[in-house]
């Protein structure tokens, strides 16, 4: 396979997800940041709400690295 | 764990009622609740008797007088034995009335000596700007002088007033401007006696943005200002320091008394609320509360040595539905307690489910330290958390934080060691190898073990809600969540032969098995069960960020061990490593903690955590918070 692609495919993989997570969690810090001023006591599920959408980033780095280490090997 | 709760019944006689409640709030162990109205014993009494309400309003209207004049008192440090509570309350309260107003004017006075001592210093580096210029022979015989500070960002004000005097008398009027050090701009104005009328007008008319003028200058010469303010600005300062000595001396003497005088009233406080729950009738009171079982025993024995054998203290036969209301405390060993900190973060377990605390305590800084899992990042958070150890105070939520990040430290520097790494890469130039695994090399070996790591972790939450389920009597359900167990082991046995780990005779039996016992768990839990495993799958994967976060550290640590070379000159590479290493160990420190979270409050939790339990809160004495520092 053209190494270009390999490359791109594994870029892709990491942007399309980051930009993903990007939008999730800007939707979800205004939302978390005005429950927080109303009720503090709010911060552990803020934590957990914010960090959700960052599986989808992670996975894609995950799938990234595989797609570069199977062209690799 | 979760402390093994009794329900307790102490009734008595009328009269001892006080005496019981002082015993218990000395004892501090029993939880109070209303007494079960279809009970026989509690309906023998009448209803629950509130405390008198005028008292109580003395009481806590001395209470206000007692928190203000501590609140306004600076802290003495350390810590002031308390002395004996006063026992004539009308004198305490005069007395505390008086501390109240002598504390208030001094404050007073220091709040209107701080103002004027601030402004007198913005006029002195008025004054000190424009000293030469005030020493100087005056332009005309009948100079008049008008000055203004203006406030900082009123720069363009001093354009326009200066156009507008040159406009009305242009050859009998100076205008000087100066930007201060502090932001604001000093202007003075020197003009003949023939044009000050106007210059007067001119600037009441320009609402400049200015600081009023300290009180006496405008009725003095300029030239005589300055002695008559630095020596303005001597007196204030010997004030100051005066009320400070007199502050200093009043928390000194009153501190003690006050300190113990709050606490009383704060205990008459909870026991007028503890009252409320307790059920009284012309000859018997009857008390009941949750109390941890073994301290059932000693309390009973405390009672009849020290108030006779009128009072009976009884443990109340409980079904096992019936504990829900029971409060719940947690106690672990020393080495856990710190972790209960993640648990208490989260409403409390029901009573009679499962404290997580003690797998926290073992799961989360595996996590962490697999995260970050560099010799050198962890014994730099050692350091930090040794010196947040050594500021905070024991029992303080710090110094859980500083213990718990001890623990992380710790598992950092082994699975560094494990892994090699010191400052990433670095600890091979000193002959330093990976003992288990290479993270930089070793991806795939590194995400399978990451990812077995988090089967683990969900099986064993899984294995708790069997159990918790168990517990209480559900067993379709702990059935139920067995059998999924038992599917993710066989997928898991069906994958390893799959991809020939073990040998491929296995993948047949597993694949059957697990075709078998999916038509048995919905079955069992319905439909629902075939989201909860697949949930419980994508669960597990979801541990794949172990292994992504410890790489991405990993090759940020690389990278800022590359700078030394790459940018030219050594100094500025080595500079700018150390910056690049800081940042990656900020980054370190905060996502992993934040993902190790995430991992059991939506991983690990969400298997069987059932949350809803009530705080343990026994009637005890009241104790002041660590001291702030105020004044």
């Amino acid at each position: 396979m053209d190494l270009i692609w390999v490359v791109f495919a594994a870029a892709a993989a990491i942007a399309v997800t980051a930009l993903a997570t990007a939008w999730a969690q800007g939707r979800i810090g205004p939302a978390v940041a005005a429950s927080l001023a109303e009720k503090p006591e709010l911060a552990t599920t803020a934590i957990i709400m914010v960090a959700i959408p960052e599986t989808m980033v992670i996975l894609g780095f995950v799938v990234a690295v595989m797609i570069l280490l199977r062209t690799a090997g | 764990m979760i402390i093994e709760m009794a329900r307790v019944r102490i009734a008595g006689p009328r009269p001892r009622l006080d005496a019981a409640l002082r015993l218990l709030q000395d004892v501090g162990d029993l939880h109070l609740m209303a007494p079960t109205p279809a009970d026989g014993a509690a309906q023998a009494v009448a209803a629950p008797a509130a405390a008198p309400a005028r008292p109580l309003r003395h009481v806590t209207r001395l209470l206000d007088d007692v928190e203000t004049v501590l609140g306004a008192l600076p802290v003495a440090a350390p810590l002031v034995p308390l002395v004996a509570p006063p026992t004539a309350w009308p004198a305490a309260a005069r007395r505390v009335r008086r501390l109240r107003r002598e504390v208030a004017a001094l404050e007073h006075e220091r709040t209107a000596l701080v103002e004027e001592h601030t402004l007198l210093l913005q006029y002195r580096a008025f004054f000190e700007a424009f000293g030469p210029l005030l020493q100087r022979t005056p332009r005309w015989p009948d100079t008049r002088t008008s000055f203004v500070l203006l406030r900082a960002g009123a720069g363009a004000s001093v354009g326009e007033l200066e156009k507008k005097l040159r406009s009305v008398a242009a050859a009998q009027v100076e205008l000087h401007a100066r930007p201060l050090p502090s932001g604001e701009i000093a202007v003075l104005m020197q003009a003949s006696g023939s044009a000050a009328a106007q210059v007067e007008d001119l600037l009441a008319a320009a609402r400049l943005d200015e600081l009023p003028a300290p009180r006496g200058l405008g009725e003095i010469p300029l030239v005589q200002a300055m002695p008559a303010l630095r020596e303005r600005v001597t007196q204030i300062e010997a004030r100051l320091a005066a009320n400070a000595t007199r502050r200093a001396r009043l928390a000194a003497e009153a501190r003690p008394e006050l300190t113990a005088l709050q606490m009383q009233l704060h205990d008459l406080l909870l026991l007028a609320e503890a009252q409320v729950q307790i059920r009284t009738g012309e000859l018997l009171f009857v008390i009941e509360g949750w109390m941890p079982d073994p301290a059932l025993v000693p309390l009973r024995q405390r009672m009849a040595r020290e108030l006779g054998p009128d009072i009976v203290v009884a443990k109340v036969g409980t079904e096992p539905w019936s504990r829900a209301d029971a409060p719940v405390a947690l106690a672990n060993p020393r080495l856990f307690r710190p972790f209960e900190l993640i648990t208490r973060a989260f409403p409390l377990p029901r009573y009679g489910s499962i404290d997580p605390t003690p797998f926290v305590a073992v799961f989360f800084p595996t996590f962490f330290g697999l995260m970050l899992g560099d010799v050198g990042y962890g014994l730099m958070l050692a350091v930090l958390a040794a010196v947040l150890r050594w500021r905070s105070h024991p029992g303080s939520k710090l110094r859980a934080v500083s213990e718990m990040a001890l623990g992380c430290a710790l598992f950092a520097v082994v699975f560094g060691v494990l892994f090699g790494e010191f400052f990433g890469t670095l600890g091979a130039s000193f002959g330093m190898r990976p003992l288990a695994f290479d993270r930089e090399n070793s991806l795939v070996p590194f995400l399978v073990f990451t990812v077995a790591l988090g089967a683990v972790h969900v099986v064993l939450g899984l294995v708790l809600a069997v159990v918790g389920a168990w517990r209480q009597g559900q067993r379709r359900q702990a059935v139920g969540r067995g059998l999924t167990i038992a599917m993710i082991a066989l997928s898991a046995l069906a994958l390893l032969a799959a991809f020939r780990v073990l040998p491929e005779r296995f993948f047949t039996p597993a694949a059957i098995a697990v075709l078998v016992a999916f038509p048995v768990l919905v079955a069992l839990e319905g439909i629902i069960a075939v989201v909860e495993l697949m949930s419980a799958f994508g669960h597990i994967l979801s541990y794949a960020r172990i292994m992504a976060l410890g790489t991405a550290s990993l090759m940020l640590a690389i990278i800022a061990n590359r700078m030394v070379g790459a940018l030219g000159s050594a100094v500025v590479g080595v500079a700018f490593a150390l910056l690049f290493h800081l940042v990656n160990f900020a980054i370190g420190l905060f996502s992993p903690t934040i993902h190790a979270l995430r991992l059991h409050y939506v991983e690990f939790f969400g298997e069987f955590y059932s949350p809803g339990g009530a705080t343990y809160r026994p009637l005890s004495h009241w104790r002041p918070a660590s001291p702030r520092a105020i004044g």
